[in-house]
């Protein structure tokens, strides 16, 4: 046992009743610190040598028998993390969200249900969940688990990240559409949208590349440099948590700002997850389709998508967000046609 | 279907197929490699705060506002067993402040009001000074400044306050913003299993 003189002389006032030390407070002060001084000049070397972690005189705290009266000691709080059960409820609310997008959108054609589904999603993944765990900021734990041999991500991440992926493969970016939180916020603010030019909604299309290269790049950096870009930047979390660094706030107002004018900035020009998403969609079975009538060119659906998705009267499914604004425009089949209005042969 | 099926069908099932393959590969091999919960947790011996020998110092207030969640995920927990439950608590009390008739400081130490004491059992009138008290933490209005860690320590306190992170709070963000703002290191990544053990068993990281 290395000699502690601060602690001894502590304690030796302390064996009296802790309570004569503070009957006299300033006293009491004074006197420990001339006695520290004191001992501390004397005993100047050790007490360097000496490394920072040494115990404390926990030993002299009154325990439940010294204090006696039938006084128990307190349970210190220990609350417990997000129950396990519940993370996998959140898996499955994932799926079942994204089946039920599916169903909506390619079977029922209805927006005005596709709606719904949007704004249930936001509310759960967004503000009851705030935005923890999305398959966008799992990219980087994913990469990172695949390159470190000592890094590891909890199963629910894993499943986060792949189910999308393979939603997508077999029906598109269904996940896009009424689940993914971020995508809700920035649909449900679109007031006006304007058509953006072909090129550079194409030139700003490859920002979302860059991004995830990037993201990518600083989260497989070694443990200590390591980076979490895309949680860092995620312009609407600060919404979700309803507190934020004010410069992520008002990024977010600003993209929102801008979302009511240009659908869905953040999905089309900047998230990550959309590249990989796009690259499954590819190769899907099935998804959004537009099959021009021979007598009804009337190119609605193309005026109504905000996403510049519909070129030359066909849906491009990997830029398909899964809205239904298109089936909900069609004169044919859609809002219009179950209002009763109907056609008129002109002669 | 009577159709027979397309070449072009055919070559886009095959790819489909090598897809999902792929990523039901990369699936498995994260499951498997895959463990429990992490989460983040103050290490009470780097923590500024609460670890010995920054006496006297402004207490660091980093985890009050560097933490994303609106009131800060991490809170000061009082040890119980480890607590003096002082007549005058220097984490309870400003002890600088002017005495009161009672001969007890008139200021408390806590901005929030969060930290609340009874006497344990019945306080003897004629000699106030020889009673124990009760020091419990509302961790519900604590912000985790650290001002009552930073008093509860050498020479007058035992130490039995710490910053803790309350896991019904934290989100547990990929990189804790307090951790990449902490000035030592404090905040480490923990098995929620160790986490949850008490924090004597707990090997120290020093």
């Amino acid at each position: 046992m290395k000699p502690r003189p601060r602690t001894v002389a502590f304690r030796s006032v302390a064996f009296q009743g802790w309570g004569a030390l503070w009957a006299a407070p300033i006293l009491g002060g004074i006197l420990s610190a001339l006695l520290a001084l004191l001992l501390g000049l004397s005993f100047a070397p050790i007490l360097a040598a000496q490394a920072i972690p040494y115990s404390r005189p926990v030993e002299t705290a009154p325990q439940q028998d010294t204090i006696g009266g039938g006084y128990k000691t307190p349970a210190v709080q220990k609350p417990l993390p997000r129950d396990a059960l519940f993370q996998v409820l959140d898996v499955l609310i994932l799926a079942a969200a994204m089946g039920i997008s599916v169903w909506l959108v390619l079977q029922r054609r209805s927006r005005k249900w596709a709606v719904a589904l949007t704004v249930g999603s936001l509310a759960y993944f967004g503000f009851y969940r705030e935005g923890c765990v999305c398959p966008i900021g799992s990219i980087q734990n994913v990469a990172v688990a695949l390159t470190d041999r000592t890094y590891a991500i909890p199963m629910v991440v894993t499943a986060v990240f792949f189910l999308p992926l393979v939603v997508a493969l077999f029906f598109g970016r269904a996940f896009c559409g009424g689940v993914c939180p971020l995508g809700a916020i920035q649909e449900l603010v679109v007031l006006k949208p304007v058509q953006v030019p072909p090129r550079l909604d194409r030139a700003l299309g490859l920002l979302k590349y860059v991004y995830l290269a990037l993201a990518i790049g600083l989260a497989i950096k070694p443990a200590l440099g390591r980076d979490f870009l895309i949680c860092r930047f995620d312009p609407f979390v600060g919404f979700f948590r309803r507190t934020g660094a004010p410069h992520m706030l008002l990024l977010g107002g600003g993209f929102l700002l801008l979302g009511m004018f240009v659908g869905r900035p953040y999905c089309r020009y900047l998230c990550p997850y959309g590249p990989l998403l796009a690259w499954c969609t590819r190769l899907a079975r099935r998804g959004v389709t537009i099959t021009p009538d021979k007598e009804l060119d009337c190119g609605l659906c193309a005026d109504a998508c905000p996403y510049g998705a519909i070129d030359h009267m066909r849906a491009v499914r990997k830029d398909c967000l899964y809205c239904a604004r298109c089936y909900a425009s069609c004169p044919c089949d859609g809002d219009l046609a179950h209002a009763k209005a109907e056609l008129v042969t002109l002669s | 279907m009577s159709q027979p099926v397309s070449r072009r069908d055919l070559l886009h099932n095959v790819v489909r197929g090598s897809v999902l393959a792929t990523l039901g590969g990369g699936a498995l091999f994260l499951v498997q490699k895959a463990h429990g919960q992490v989460v983040w947790q103050v290490d009470a011996a780097r923590c500024i705060n609460s670890r010995l020998g920054d006496t006297g110092a402004e207490a660091c207030k980093l985890c009050t506002t560097e933490c994303v969640v609106a009131l800060s995920a991490v809170r000061a927990v009082n040890e119980y067993a480890k607590c003096g439950r002082c007549n005058i608590c220097p984490a309870y009390f400003n002890i600088t402040s002017a005495v009161d008739e009672k001969g007890l400081p008139s200021e408390k130490l806590c901005p929030r009001d969060a930290i609340a004491r009874k006497p344990i059992g019945k306080a003897d009138p004629e000699d106030p000074a020889n009673n124990f008290y009760e020091y419990v933490i509302d961790e519900e209005k604590c912000d985790g400044c650290g001002k009552c860690v930073m008093k509860c320590k050498e020479p007058l306190g035992l130490g039995s306050i710490v910053l803790r992170v309350r896991y019904d709070k934290c989100v547990g963000c990929n990189r804790c913003t307090i951790s990449r703002a902490c000035p030592k290191d404090a905040l480490v990544q923990i098995p929620v299993e160790q986490a949850l053990r008490p924090p004597e068993l707990r090997p120290r990281t020093e």
